[in-house]
């Protein structure tokens, strides 16, 4: 058995580990509840943009049936893939970057590319070349706190870029999506090209549970109560032109959406990292019991021993 | 026609700005300035960065910076897709200067050929001008020296 000052070493040390899990908890669910409220600003912009690109684009299309920008042409079938894979920037979050690792990994072979590329944001998304030998494109560093379009503008620019020149066809964005404190889910979502007809891919304008109304709905609905006037229907007006404003406006999309991806994705890190460290401090507590219950023994031992002596060396002096 | 007002509202990825009911509004569009009142035809934009002046239902005045972002105008609602935006309020114009004066520097050493992205400080000399013409204005409207 081991001693009982080994014994106290070590419930020392589990005593001090604790406070720092403790600790770190505590951390992570003050990041998450700022994370939450970020992603749910960003939520009316991404609507609104959207509905506001889909508007454009039905327009467009109605005077030569041909789409209006590049952007928006699906490339079939989709040669060369690339998939913008978004982790954390550190460990101790239980089986957040796996997860999106795996997911992104398998929603990858899915496709019979000839090509696929890796973007990386955060440092662990290096899992997917170390562990799986998949090409890394490019490796953005990613900031602890993320409260600026700003911060993807660089991200978003290189895969439009890329897109535009034919080194893609495809652009996925790989995120954990945040359901709930205890929920996420990593998922895999098309960037580009732009799918005006499959709106349910699009982050931040899905009508999951809290979320604002879902794309075309929202769209249908906003066309009634804005664009009728009884059996008239407006029409929009471009300024200058339906082409030039969705040039500017679908790289803005891009970028909403990445930085949607993004903040999703960190307030599901931080409830991750506050779940697996909630679970860690509960460890060690029950450990520390285990051991405080040892040491006692111990200890019990000891006394018992030292009575033993004392009581056998008194009867050898009484005989 | 009934709709007297506009329901306005102006966003950046941010936050949402400005969300109110108003009269009439004044933007800075790339084919020029417009003004918007009810029952406009609908309309989408590109906007420049600059003022918007809105006139609010009581008849006072809200002025906001926006730094180039889109207009939707539809009959009855005027939303705003803004890159950045401030109400004339919250903006102080001391430190509005010193920001512009520092993006001027940047500029000089672009030109001077040193390594500064100049579309980006060409951006921010624009948005931090923006942002001080708002102050003035809104200053000018309320007699505040």
């Amino acid at each position: 058995m081991a001693s009982s000052r080994d014994i106290k070493n070590r419930i020392k040390s589990i005593g001090n580990t604790k406070k720092i899990t403790r600790a770190m908890e505590m951390v992570s669910a003050a990041k998450m509840r700022k994370a939450i409220e970020a992603v749910l600003k960003t939520r009316s912009y991404a609507n609104l943009s959207w509905s506001t690109v889909l508007n454009l684009a039905k327009a467009g299309n109605g005077q030569n049936g041909q789409a209006l920008h590049p952007l928006l042409i699906k490339r079939k079938p989709a040669e060369k893939v690339a998939l913008i894979l978004i982790t954390s920037n550190r460990g101790l979050c239980g089986g957040f970057n796996s997860a999106i690792v795996k997911k992104a990994v398998e929603s990858i072979k899915r496709h019979q590319a000839s090509s696929h590329e890796f973007i990386l944001i955060g440092k662990k998304g290096a899992a997917a070349h170390k562990n799986f030998g998949f090409e890394v494109a490019a490796d953005f560093p990613k900031l602890d706190y993320i409260n600026e379009v700003k911060e993807v503008v660089p991200a978003a620019r290189l895969v439009i870029n890329d897109y535009l020149a034919g080194r893609y066809d495809k652009v996925m964005v790989a995120y954990t999506d945040y359901v709930n404190a205890a929920k996420q889910i990593p998922r895999v979502k098309q960037l580009l090209p732009i799918e005006i007809d499959e709106t349910e891919k699009y982050l931040g304008i899905v009508g999951q549970d809290t979320r604002l109304g879902a794309g075309q709905e929202f769209v249908a609905e906003k066309e009634k109560q804005h664009l009728t006037h009884g059996e008239f229907i407006y029409e929009y007006t471009f300024e200058p032109s339906p082409a030039e404003v969705l040039d500017e406006m679908l790289p803005r999309l891009i970028e909403i959406q990445l930085y949607q991806a993004l903040l999703e994705s960190n307030a599901s890190e931080h409830s991750a990292r506050m779940t697996a460290m909630h679970q860690a401090t509960e460890a060690a507590g029950d450990m520390v019991g285990e051991l405080t219950l040892s040491f006692n023994k111990a200890r019990q031992a000891s006394i018992t021993l030292e009575i033993a002596e004392i009581s056998a060396g008194a009867n050898a002096l009484a005989e | 026609m009934t709709d007297k007002y506009i329901q306005f509202e102006i966003v950046t990825p941010e936050r949402v700005v400005f969300k109110e009911e108003i009269s009439q509004i004044t933007l800075p569009t790339k084919m020029g300035e417009i003004t918007v009142l009810p029952n406009h035809i609908p309309l989408v934009s590109a906007l420049l960065p600059g003022v918007v002046h809105a006139k609010k239902t009581n008849g006072e005045d809200e002025i906001i910076s926006i730094s180039g972002g889109f207009l939707e105008v539809l009959k009855d609602k005027v939303v705003i897709l803004a890159d950045t935006a401030e109400r004339a309020e919250e903006l102080d114009v001391s430190r509005l200067e010193a920001a512009r004066q520092r993006a001027e520097e940047l500029k000089e050493k672009a030109r001077r050929g040193e390594k500064v992205n100049f579309a980006e400080v060409n951006a921010a000399i624009e948005r931090e001008l923006a942002r001080i013409k708002a102050v003035k204005r809104w200053r000018k409207l309320k007699n505040i020296e």
